[in-house]
């Protein structure tokens, strides 16, 4: 009787799994709580010219574009454009030279983001060669 | 013949284990946990012709600027100071020109990106990137 009750009891190979599930669950649960779509990063290179560099090329480039950040506004070699206007005539000067200096004087109280997009509209015409100033505040 | 009764509650659950685990690992290798050192206020431009990043430079050092105008690196508020001093050790350390990279939210003033310029310069760092969005998610 004893030994039936034995091979009755006894199942080869068996675990239960029942702990290991609920781990596993759980686990998918954090996981699916804590996952958010992540955003494509870009970067936008820019050069700052050295105070030695900048004595050193003491002439300006004979083909230069001045771009000015306002806080109201931009200009394009002293000429007042709107952000549709400026990617245009940079998609025109571009045609000329693309490894033309490009100057972009921000002013203090101008906002980055429209720096971000001037950087961006560069890029989008391949220009490369691009520098980044901040116009004099209170005259220092 | 009756069934048992505990015949009646199992099910073959060897498949739904399986695709739970594969969920598991599909997670697991898609969680991203070093973007927690970042700045989630800010919000950066779009510049979709930007290049994107694919791997990322050991040495680079991301400055953020929120929108108020406070400078940190991995969430630590810094003076302009103290940030030229991190920038200048950061140069003598690895004995070569730092990458610097700026994040700074689409309304902040360009005044409090020119301090973290000004850093850069002061410590000889010239080549500056600016992290924009080239796909909102």
């Amino acid at each position: 009787m004893a030994r039936k009750r034995r091979r009755a009891d006894w199942h080869a190979g068996e675990l239960n799994l029942t702990a290991m599930i609920d781990l596993a669950f759980q686990l998918l649960s954090f996981f699916i709580i804590t996952a958010h779509p992540s955003d494509v990063i870009s970067q936008l290179n820019v050069f700052r010219p050295s105070p030695e560099q900048v004595r050193k090329d003491s002439d300006l480039p004979d083909q230069m574009i001045k771009i000015q950040l306002l806080v109201d506004g931009a200009a394009i070699n002293d000429r007042p454009v709107n952000t549709k206007a400026l990617g245009s005539l940079l998609q025109t000067l571009a045609k000329d030279d693309k490894k033309q200096t490009v100057l972009i004087i921000c002013e203090g109280e101008s906002q980055h983001g429209r720096l971000i997009e001037v950087l961006d509209l560069c890029a989008k015409v391949g220009l490369t060669n691009l520098s980044v100033l901040s116009a004099a505040v209170g005259g220092h | 013949m009756r069934k048992k009764p505990e015949e009646y509650l199992t099910g073959n659950l060897c498949a739904m284990i399986d695709v739970v685990f594969q969920l598991i690992i599909f997670f697991v290798c898609t969680t991203q946990l070093q973007d927690q050192s970042k700045d989630e206020t800010i919000r950066l431009a779009l510049a979709p012709h930007g290049v994107v990043v694919d791997k990322k430079d050991p040495l680079e050092i991301t400055v953020d600027v929120n929108i108020k105008g406070v400078i940190s690196i991995g969430r630590t508020p810094l003076s302009p100071d103290l940030l030229t001093r991190i920038l200048k050790k950061a140069v003598k350390d690895s004995r070569q020109p730092v990458p610097v990279v700026i994040r700074g939210d689409f309304d902040t003033r360009h005044k409090s990106v020119k301090d973290v310029m000004d850093a850069c310069a002061k410590a000889q760092i010239w080549k500056i990137k600016f992290a924009a969005l080239r796909e909102k998610a």
